[in-house]
C-alpha cells in the first residue's frame, strides 16, 4: 500500500505535536540561529551593519533603564566611601601639590626647549584636532572584554579606530559604531595593542593591555633604558592615533615594564573623541 | 482578598527567574567578580531551571538573553546565547535521564554543562578573533561549580515558598 502525501504531512505535524519534540526542536533551530549569528558578525554589509546598529541601541536604551537602581546602589556607595576617606585624601592631596609645584618650572623649560627645537627641525606638531564629548552611557565591564559604551555614534560621525581620550589622556579607541552609539575598547583590555614611544629613554614598543592587571610594554629593544617614572606616549607609528598624546607613567618591576595609566578607567564619566583634523577652510 | 493575594505570589514566583534571567543579561551582571572570586551566575540559573523547572524559562528566551548579554558586554552576537543554550541542553538530557533530583545529582551533572558551554564559549570567541585569558576562564568554571549549591539552595528555598 503507498503512502500518500497527507498521510506524511499528519504524521510529521503529529509528531511536533508532542511538546519534547517541540522543545528539542526549537532547541536544535536556536542552536543553529546562534551559530548563524556568530559567522553574520563577520559580515559587513549595510542592511546588516543598520539591522545591528537597531538592536544593539534598543538592548543599550533597555539596560540602562535596567541598570540604574545598581548603579544608583554604587554612587551612593562611592559617595560614603568618598567622605569617609577624606581626611586621607586631603593629605595625600598636600603632598601631591607640593610635588606639582617644584615640578611646574622644571616642566615650563622643557615645554619651551621642546617648542624650540622643534621649530628647529621644522616638524609639524600642532595638528588642529576636532574634539567631540560624549557621555559613557552603560559601563558593564565584562570580564573577557575592557570596554564601555558611549552615547554618539555615527550620527555624530563617529568611525572606528578613532582615538578616545579623557581629558587629555590617552583611555582607548573606538571599536563599535552605532547610531545612536559606540563602544570604545580600553587600553587595560586584552585585545588592545597601542605602538607607544616612552619619554625621555625614547623607546618605541607595544602597549599590551591584561585585563584586570595593569597594562605592559611588549616589543621593548633589548638594551632599552626605561626607567621608573618615564611618561608613554602614543607614537603614531601604525597612522590611526596622532603621535604625543600622553597614557601613562613606566613602572619597572623584574624586567617587565608596567604602566600606570594617568586616568582611572573606573571613573570615567565623560570622555572626548578625536574626530581627526579640521578641515581648514581657505 | 486572600485568593488574589495567592494568585498575585503563584505569578510572581513563577515569573522570578525570567525576571532574573533578563535582568541579569540587561545589568551586565551574568558575571559577578568580587576579588579573586568570579561566579557565572547566569549559568547556574539556566541550568537550574531548566532541570528543575522547565516551564519557567523556555529556550526562546534563554536565546534572547544571551542575545542581550552578548550586546551588553560588546561580544559578537550569538556567541553567549549558544553557550547558554548548550547548557539548556545538558540540563534537559539529565532531566530526561535521571529519576531522582538531588543536590549532588546536580552538582555532578553541571560538571559537563559547564565543560560544554565554555568549549564552545573559547570555540567561538577564538573563531571571531577575541584574545581570551585561558587562567580566568579556568577560575571562572571552578568558582561557578563551587557556587552552585548556595545558588541550588536559594532557588530551591524560591521553589518551596511559591508551593507553599
Amino acid at each position: 500500500m503507498d503512502t500518500s502525501r497527507d498521510d506524511v504531512g499528519i504524521s510529521i505535524r503529529s509528531a511536533f505535536l508532542r511538546k519534547g519534540t517541540q522543545q528539542r526542536f526549537s532547541l536544535f533551530v536556536l542552536t543553529v540561529l546562534s551559530v548563524l549569528l556568530i559567522f553574520l558578525e563577520s559580515l559587513e554589509t549595510k542592511p546588516l551593519n543598520i539591522i545591528r546598529a537597531f538592536i544593539k541601541d534598543t538592548i543599550f536604551r533597555g539596560s540602562l533603564v535596567a541598570s540604574f537602581p545598581s548603579k544608583s546602589f554604587s554612587n551612593m556607595y562611592g559617595f560614603f566611601e568618598k567622605h569617609i576617606n577624606l581626611y586621607e585624601e586631603y593629605n595625600q592631596l598636600i603632598v601631591e601639590n607640593n610635588e606639582l609645584k617644584n615640578n611646574i618650572s622644571k616642566s615650563d623649560f622643557l615645554e619651551l626647549e621642546n617648542s624650540q627645537l622643534r621649530k628647529l627641525i621644522d616638524e609639524q606638531i600642532s595638528s588642529p584636532t576636532n574634539l567631540l564629548s560624549a557621555r559613557v552611557m552603560l559601563d558593564k565591564q565584562s570580564p573577557y572584554l575592557n570596554s564601555f559604551v558611549i552615547n554618539i555614534g555615527s550620527n555624530k560621525d563617529i568611525k572606528n579606530g578613532m582615538t578616545v581620550l579623557s581629558g587629555k589622556h590617552f583611555i582607548g579607541r573606538i571599536v563599535d559604531v552605532n547610531y545612536f552609539s559606540s563602544r570604545v575598547l580600553l587600553v587595560s583590555d586584552l585585545n588592545s595593542k597601542i605602538p607607544i614611544i616612552s619619554e625621555p629613554s625614547g623607546s618605541h614598543a607595544i602597549l599590551s593591555g591584561h585585563g584586570k592587571s595593569e597594562a605592559t610594554l611588549e616589543y621593548l629593544p633589548e638594551n632599552h633604558n626605561v626607567q621608573n617614572g618615564d611618561k608613554i606616549y602614543t607614537s603614531g607609528k601604525e597612522g590611526i592615533f596622532n603621535p604625543g598624546i600622553p597614557i601613562g607613567e613606566a613602572k619597572v618591576e623584574n624586567d617587565t615594564v608596567t604602566v600606570s595609566l594617568f586616568s582611572n578607567l573606573n571613573q570615567i564619566t565623560f570622555v572626548n573623541i578625536d574626530l581627526g583634523k579640521k578641515e581648514q577652510k581657505n | 482578598m486572600a485568593f488574589h493575594l495567592k494568585d498575585f505570589k503563584t505569578k510572581f514566583f513563577a515569573l522570578l527567574p525570567l525576571l532574573l534571567l533578563f535582568y541579569i543579561s540587561l545589568n551586565g551582571s551574568s558575571i559577578i567578580n568580587i576579588k579573586f572570586f568570579s561566579v557565572n551566575i547566569h549559568y547556574i540559573l539556566v541550568y537550574y531551571w531548566v532541570l528543575r523547572h522547565p516551564s519557567s524559562l523556555g529556550y526562546g528566551f534563554i536565546f534572547l538573553s544571551g542575545i542581550i548579554s552578548d550586546v551588553v558586554l560588546g561580544f559578537p552576537l550569538g556567541i553567549n546565547a549558544l553557550s547558554l543554550l548548550f547548557v539548556a541542553g545538558v540540563a534537559a538530557y539529565v532531566r530526561v535521564v535521571t529519576v531522582r533530583i538531588t543536590l549532588i545529582n546536580d552538582w555532578i551533572s553541571f560538571v559537563p554543562a559547564l565543560l560544554f558551554a565554555n568549549i564552545v564559549y573559547f570555540i567561538s570567541l577564538y573563531l571571531s578573533d577575541y584574545s581570551v585569558d585561558y587562567f580566568y576562564l579556568l577560575k571562572n568554571s571552578a568558582f561557578t561549580l563551587i557556587f552552585y549549591p548556595i545558588l541550588w539552595g536559594i532557588f530551591s528555598l524560591i521553589i518551596n515558598f511559591s508551593k507553599s
